[in-house]
């Protein structure tokens, strides 16, 4: 289980994020939901400190996370996977590196056993064993998204945080990450925090939503909960809800 | 209205905080390098990468500099002696000043120029594009992974090419010297080169020199990489700074280097 409280974080006297507060519990699919510049974001990456908060307590499992140090934090960070908005993937590695950087650095395996691994994870992600040899610019999107949520994968990580899964994708990938999202959910990791603007996605694959307005949560609750009204609010007019 | 004069103070002081809080930032870079250094058999492949990145991709490079810096001395020496001057001595002069300063500065400055930006551009383009973030989630240290192999690398190659550039650059003197013009014999070449002759000298010119630049190339490369915002622009900024700013640094050591060593 994650707590948040009462986080706050300002870029030159702008405040970003203004007194969080929420849990995420185990086993949970947590959308943070909201139009672009709410503070999504900078939520997400606070939670795994790829931003440092300026105020405010984020504990893990009952451990606080901001008095620690980078090196005794990395270890935390073992247990944490993040999938990038715009994937992140190492464009000096190929794919078989890229997937395998993290059991080579972190574990004992062979190469052999990396391998192995590595082909599991393309399976996971229903991709041919002919783009291990490939770069990620040789890719396409919806297949750099997979290769980033096969990486994922291979940390075997107890909390999942994906940055806007969805955007820039086409409607077969999009449905295909929400495929791979819910499977990642029922074979590798349960408790996932996902922050996007696609109310699709979090109709698809919440258990419960955060809506974020201005650095504030404006709600919290199921998805059945929230009506067209509460969106409106959100996102203002013009905006789908219905797909 | 502000007057023009307090905008200029202004701008001054945002200059001086910009200044002082990148040095302190730099010397930050330098601290987590310290303490990553421990850590070097955990970062070995990377390590391996960059020493061939400094050392093989740079040859042809360093090998074309060596040759013509050791050429032009060689013109420079002939034409600034007098008829008077025994040509031994002027041999004697040509080599110190192209070991000692010549070569490794000139050598250095190239390099700040051909590493210094690429490595720059290489780590402001994995930091707009969340690489360097993917690095820590994947709960390896940035420091350590990118910019310590690269440090020591610089450190450790730019002494090797130094010392292959070095003995190019006499080289390609010899040769033009004794073998195209005749203007001295091998003999007298080779009395030139040992008088005076102080082992020290190869140190500094051949080590000390190229592993003190080598460092301020990768670790201001590195710096100003990790530092990228703002997009393509910010990359080219970052490219540009790293340059500009080793190469001053390199210059600006290159004299207190030779005041407090020879």
């Amino acid at each position: 289980m994650i707590e948040i409280r009462n986080l706050h974080k300002t870029f030159s006297g702008d405040p970003v994020l203004r007194g969080i507060d929420m849990d995420v519990l185990d086993g949970e699919t947590l959308v943070i939901l909201g139009p672009s510049g709410q503070g999504k974001t900078v939520l997400i990456k606070s939670l795994v400190r790829l931003i440092e908060p300026d105020s405010g307590s984020i504990r893990y499992d009952g451990a606080e996370i901001l008095g620690l140090s980078k090196r005794e934090f990395r270890e935390v960070q073992k247990t944490i996977s993040f999938v990038f908005q715009e994937n992140a993937l190492f464009d000096f590695l190929n794919i078989q590196e890229n997937l395998g950087l993290y059991l080579r650095m972190h574990t004992r395996l062979t190469e052999e056993e990396i391998y192995a691994e590595v082909k599991r994870s393309l399976e996971f992600v229903r991709l041919d064993e002919e783009v291990l040899v490939k770069f990620p610019e040789e890719l396409s999107g919806g297949m750099k998204k997979r290769v980033a949520i096969a990486r994922s994968m291979i940390q075997n990580p107890c909390y999942m945080f994906y940055d806007e899964p969805t955007t820039g994708l086409d409607e077969a990938n999009v449905e295909m990450v929400i495929d791979l999202i819910d499977l990642f959910k029922k074979k590798v990791c349960a408790t996932a925090v996902i922050v996007t603007h696609d109310i699709h996605l979090m109709r698809e694959v919440s258990d419960r939503v955060i809506l974020l307005k201005e650095g504030k949560i404006f709600f919290v609750g199921n998805k059945e909960d929230i009506s067209a009204k509460t969106l409106h609010t959100l996102y203002g007019t013009g905006e789908k809800y219905d797909r | 209205m502000p007057k023009e004069s307090e905008n200029f103070f202004e701008e001054l002081g945002r200059a001086a905080q910009l200044f002082f809080s990148a040095i302190w930032e730099g010397w930050l870079l330098f601290v987590n390098f310290l303490k990553v250094l421990p850590n070097i058999w955990f970062y070995r492949r990377q390590l391996r990468e960059q020493i061939y990145a400094f050392l093989v991709k740079t040859l042809p490079l360093t090998a074309m500099i060596a040759v013509f810096v050791g050429l032009g001395a060689m013109i420079q020496g002939k034409y600034q002696s007098s008829a008077l001057i025994p040509r031994t001595y002027v041999i004697n002069v040509i080599f110190k000043s192209t070991i000692l300063e010549l070569c490794p500065i000139i050598l250095s400055l190239v390099l700040a120029g051909r590493l210094g930006a690429s490595l720059a551009a290489e780590l402001g383009s994995m930091k707009i594009s969340e690489q360097v973030e993917a690095l820590e989630t994947m709960s390896l240290d940035p420091v350590g992974f990118l910019v310590m192999p690269r440090v020591i690398a610089g450190m450790t190659m730019l002494p090797v090419l130094a010392i292959f550039a070095n003995f190019l650059a006499m080289f390609s003197v010899f040769f033009i010297a004794t073998v195209a013009t005749d203007w001295i014999s091998a003999k007298e070449f080779v009395i030139g080169l040992q008088m005076n002759f102080r082992s020290f000298e190869l140190y500094f010119g051949n080590l000390i020199k190229p592993a003190v630049n080598g460092f301020f190339i990768a670790l201001i490369g590195s710096y100003f990489g990790l530092k990228t915002h703002g997009g393509a622009l910010g990359v080219g900024r970052s490219s540009t700074n790293a340059v500009v700013v080793s190469a001053v640094l390199i210059v600006f050591f290159d004299y207190y280097l030779a005041r407090l060593l020879l």
